[in-house]
């Protein structure tokens, strides 16, 4: 098993280093000076001296492959650059978001489980139903709605005709639990949506293919009571499936971030990375494409981790 | 998505011929459902010009953000355009960029999938590790970046899609090849002195594009998503050119005044993911050898 983690651990490495070349690449493909876009409000253009001396304060009059190497070394040190909208070092802003989109992520993941869980249960126990197609429907439903779509009409729902919920905005938890509880609930919900209809697929056909192995018809041979079938038998290998969405969904939720955060105006980092994308204020993008990619390649690790301790044929392999 | 690309990579898909194909397919609820909303999409699409009751980029000042009447179905927007006719036109651009980035892309990824599972060794072994650094990036977060480099603009938002859709379908090609390789009739064709390029592309290929059609439904599905998101975002088309993301966009700044500005865009793009998904379930269910003959899912 230690084997198989560090063979995983070190793939992601290499793949983790290939990203980094990727992003760099990607955001020095932008055409035109972004020193010079960036500056073009605050700074009189005309003198050529001043572009020089900012340029070679961002390094980049060097060579493309020196500024590769200073910068992933400046990134790994933690000098993630300055905002070049606000001046702000890179990785400040990154710190005081961070909290507020992984609150949305964690109650995006219990939305899922919430609905996901219980709609593909249903459907796999009343399989080839009426109820078992119309819950299918709902769930691809629900993995197909924009969420940003989806935001708008709950807003209109919740926040227009019944003022039940903040319409945007976000409270931080230690200054007022309830209210940051309020602001939360469309956001994640809407977040949740995708991954709660994901989920309930799985389920559903993972529970079905393993009620269909012989020891579950053993069981009911020998007498069990359905219930104990379902309940004991069935539950712990239908969950290695299910662990892999869990995990996958986290993915998922970047996306989501960005365009839940821009309709709910969460000051979160989805709406960092949209913000700067229009600023086109790259050292944010690139870290920004760095966390992206950082969340994806941990979550893979670990899906990868636990369906090797979940199921010990994957180890071999 | 329901159905992931990684789901259908290297699953053993058994050749169908077209009929039995088509029948599954058919008795397949969901996925008729999916056609024939695609169908209703596609006709938007193509004939646009006869089914708008207006010119969808005629202004009229006199008549700004009205709701429904006779005259305007769903109202007008907030510079006085027909609503319908701007949903109508907008299926043009969602359809385009559904079909030519995946176009793009199903091509892209095919030729390299294939040449990287039959020949295997260090090229293979290159492009998975390519394929696994693109696949790190979500579409949304990779195509906005790109618009960033590359300016908005349709053109941009596909050639961005196409750039990392190729990793899915290249992944699917490659783990098909893998299996189909070691096929007797690939030996045989082999054992007869058949040249390297023929046996991949006249033996392997046909043989291995079975669940590339699944893929296909599947990124269309996924490109219509990305390009209203980019849209809605504000990176997309240019103005007035009608998109269901851009008017989504605008509307949502009158949502209480008239929430059909928002709700009826929005629909349109549920719609047309919701339809490319139920297409693509009842594809992978047809194509399932596991599952066939079992009816509906």
């Amino acid at each position: 098993m230690q084997r198989y983690i560090a063979k995983r651990l070190l793939y992601s490495l290499l793949i983790l280093l290939l990203v980094t070349v990727l992003v760099f690449v990607m955001v020095r493909i932008i055409p035109g000076d972004p020193i010079r876009a960036a500056m073009q409000q605050n700074v009189d253009l005309t003198d050529n001296k001043i572009v020089e001396e900012v340029r070679a304060r961002y390094g980049l009059d060097r060579p493309i492959h020196v500024q590769f190497a200073i910068w992933l070394r400046d990134f790994l040190r933690g000098d993630w650059g300055k905002s070049l909208q606000t001046g702000e070092p890179v990785l400040n802003m990154f710190w005081r978001r961070l909290p507020i989109t992984l609150e949305l992520f964690v109650g995006a993941t219990l939305w899922a489980w919430i609905i996901g869980f219980p709609l593909g249960l249903i459907g796999a126990l009343k399989r080839n139903s009426f109820l078992d197609a119309s819950l299918t429907t709902v769930a691809i439903a629900g993995v197909s709605i924009p969420s940003f779509w989806e935001g708008i009409l709950l807003i209109y729902l919740f926040a227009v005709l019944f003022r039940i919920f903040p319409p945007s905005g976000f409270v931080p938890f230690f200054e007022d639990p309830w209210m940051n509880l309020k602001s939360v609930i469309m956001p994640t919900f809407v977040m949740g949506t995708h991954s709660a209809g994901l989920l309930a697929r799985y389920v559903r056909s993972s529970l079905l293919e393993v009620l269909r192995q012989d020891f579950i018809r053993t069981a009911r041979a020998k007498g069990v009571p359905e219930k104990v079938v379902i309940l004991t038998h069935t539950a712990k290998p239908a969950m290695i499936p299910v662990v892999t969405v869990i995990g996958l969904a986290w993915s998922y939720f970047v996306a989501g971030s960005f365009l839940v955060e821009y309709v709910f105006a969460i000051p979160g980092l989805g709406r960092m990375g949209v913000d700067a994308i229009f600023a086109r204020d790259f050292p944010v993008i690139q870290a920004i494409l760095m966390a992206v990619a950082v969340n994806v390649l941990l979550m893979n690790l670990l899906v990868d981790i636990l369906y090797g301790y979940l199921d010990p044929r994957v180890r071999v392999h | 998505m329901p159905v992931t690309t990684e789901q259908i990579e290297g699953r053993r898909v058994s050749q169908v011929g077209w009929r039995p194909l088509v029948r599954a397919i058919l008795r397949h609820r969901l996925s008729v459902v999916g056609i024939i909303l695609i169908m209703m999409i596609a006709i938007m699409a193509v004939f646009a010009p006869f089914l708008a009751p207006y010119d969808p980029n005629k202004q009229n000042l006199y008549k700004v953000l009205k709701g429904p009447s006779k005259d305007h179905w769903l109202g007008t927007d907030n510079v006085g355009r027909d609503l319908l006719s701007r949903v109508i036109y907008g299926a043009r651009i969602s359809m385009y960029v559904g079909i030519v980035s995946t176009t793009i892309a199903a091509f892209i990824g095919i030729l390299i999938g294939l040449i990287a599972g039959y020949r295997g060794g260090a090229i293979d072994n290159i492009v998975m590790r390519i394929t696994d650094t693109f696949m790190c990036f979500p579409f949304l977060i990779f195509v906005l970046a790109m618009a960033a480099a590359l300016g908005p603009g349709i053109n941009n938002i596909i050639i961005s899609i196409s750039l990392l859709g190729w990793t899915g379908f290249a992944r699917i090609i490659r783990g098909q090849v893998l299996l189909v390789r070691e096929l007797p009739y690939v030996d045989a064709a082999r054992a007869v002195g058949m040249s390297k390029y023929r046996i991949m592309f006249k033996h392997v290929l046909p043989n291995s594009l079975a669940p590339v059609i699944v893929a296909v439904s599947i990124t269309i599905g996924a490109a219509i998503l990305t390009e209203s998101s980019t849209a809605f975002l504000g990176l997309g088309v240019e103005p007035p050119t009608a998109s269901w993301g851009k008017e989504l966009r605008v509307g949502y700044t009158y949502l209480e005044r008239v929430p059909l500005f928002s709700i009826a865009p929005g629909l349109m793009i549920s719609l047309a993911v919701l339809a490319f998904n139920f297409l693509g379930d009842g594809l992978r269910d047809a194509l399932d050898p596991r599952l066939r003959g079992e009816g509906r899912t």
